[in-house]
């Protein structure tokens, strides 16, 4: 294998696959990098085996030919590479980085043994709107849980019916729904993806206009603009969501998005250390306003809030990182809040914006 | 002679006792029979009070079993179908609709 190209190709490559790398993972080879230099250009390719990362850079191709590189001595020897055009030539599993006068050697694995990211054969393809589906993750991602004691909650329900698509979230304390629309598709799909593949898929879907996905029963894999992202979905059932959302309430509420974080983030820090470590913030809710009372060891806060209100009074605690989660990916200027009482779930979403829901359970006193 | 005489009369005998038997037997089936045709008939008749007050006793096991689920709830265990049993961190919104659901 013999390239040609630069700093910032290499770079680029690097940054886009190298979250795939496994670090958990008992096979050696799975904490590389695979370099494949073919007639379309350079690929750069990592998987952990759940999820799987190929970028395609149109650089100048010598000699075909393909490596497997450590992935963190890579990416290290990359970013401390001067800015000058660069030469690569691998030598058995090796390869020599060549710049300006003086060259790094670098020991690699045995590409043969590098665990194929096969293709879907026979899967439907069906067409995203990058910038939408984006935000949706953006919207769901944060409620999933991160502890694998049940797996299906580590991921998000994909739900495409016709012209509808929505992804869920939950942990079993906090649920998020979105859900847009899919002009002139006709397919269906449903399947569980795990976050960190949707976080990847949020990380590197720039301002594409579209990015199309290929479904099978276990695998799905997104393309845009030069980039593939292969994942397994998550096996199992994802309990119904919709038996949780409250289709009533006795007290609605309009609050202003960005004085309503900037007062919970404040009472969280007393309440965020104390010896409970449970983080509650509590609403007490009357006549058009919210106060919000906090006291711990280390001090005293008294705040209070107009709002909107119609419907009963009403005093609710919340886990205060859940309300701050869910505040920060609000972009309306307000937010309404609908609650049935100290007991029963809140749904917050966005002023003028029914695509969108976020339900957070109060804690129980 | 005397002993043919003997056994035909141990069969007779026997025979009576048999007959008999079957006498009060046919008595008893009899009994059996009315008293099945009397429990059909209340069967096909169940007054209204009785229904109340088998409908009662249901809602009251049922209101008893879902106070038993809100009590483990509470204690801290989830209710619901997908952790069932298992200790409870803070709240779950899946037990939270099972209980409001019931």
């Amino acid at each position: 294998m013999i390239i040609l190209c630069t700093k910032e190709d290499l770079l680029s490559g690097v940054n886009t696959v190298q979250r795939a790398v496994s670090t958990k993972s008992t096979l050696p080879i799975l904490q590389g990098i695979k370099l494949s230099a073919t007639k379309e250009g350079l690929w750069f390719e990592a998987t952990d085996l759940e999820l799987g990362i190929r970028i395609l850079l149109p650089v100048n191709i010598q000699e075909e030919g393909e490596v497997v590189l450590p992935a963190r001595l890579f990416a290290e020897v990359v970013r401390r590479l001067p800015d000058s055009s660069i030469r690569i030539e691998s030598s058995g599993h090796n390869i020599n980085i060549f710049y300006n006068d003086s060259h790094f050697e670098l020991n690699g694995y045995d590409p043969e043994e590098y665990p194929e990211m096969a293709d879907i054969p026979s899967g439907d393809v069906i067409e995203l709107p990058g910038p939408t589906f984006k935000n949706m993750i953006k919207q769901t991602v944060f409620a999933c849980a991160v502890e694998e004691t049940r797996p299906v909650f580590t991921g998000l329900l994909l739900q495409i019916e016709k012209e509808k698509i929505s992804l869920v979230s939950t942990d079993t304390h906090r649920l998020a729904y979105s859900k847009s629309l899919l002009n002139g598709n006709e397919k269906e799909f449903s399947g569980i993806i795990p976050s960190k593949t949707m976080q990847e898929i949020y990380r590197l879907v720039g301002d594409e206009e579209f990015l199309n996905i290929k479904v099978s029963k276990s695998r799905v894999i997104f393309n845009f603009n030069n980039i593939q992202v292969l994942t397994r979905l998550i096996e199992g059932q994802f309990p119904n969501y919709k038996q949780v959302i409250p289709q009533t309430c006795n007290t609605k509420l309009l609050i202003n998005t960005r004085k309503l974080l900037d007062t919970v983030e404040r009472a969280s820090l007393l309440s965020r250390d104390n010896y409970l470590k449970t983080n509650t913030v509590r609403f007490n809710i009357e006549n058009s306003s919210i106060n919000i009372n906090q006291y711990s060891e280390l001090g005293k806060i008294s705040e209070q809030l107009e709002i909107e209100q119609e419907g009963e009074d009403v005093a609710i605690s919340f886990n205060a990182k859940y309300i701050i989660d869910l505040l920060k990916i609000i972009e309306t200027d307000k937010v309404i809040l609908e609650t049935s009482g100290p007991y029963s779930p809140c749904v917050f979403r966005p002023e003028n914006n029914e695509d969108y829901l976020c339900l957070v359970l109060p804690l129980r006193n | 002679m005397g002993q043919l005489y003997q056994a035909i009369s141990e069969v007779e005998e026997n025979l009576s006792k048999l007959l008999e038997e079957v006498r009060s037997l046919r008595q008893y089936v009899e009994y059996l029979e009315e008293e099945n045709i009397k429990l059909k008939r209340q069967l096909c008749a169940v007054s209204e009070a009785d229904t109340a007050r088998v409908q009662k006793n249901a809602a009251r096991i049922q209101k008893e079993a879902h106070e038993n689920l809100e009590k483990l709830y509470q204690e801290g265990f989830h209710v619901c179908h997908i952790y069932f049993g298992e200790p409870l961190e803070g709240s779950c919104l899946f037990c939270n609709a099972f209980l409001r659901k019931d």
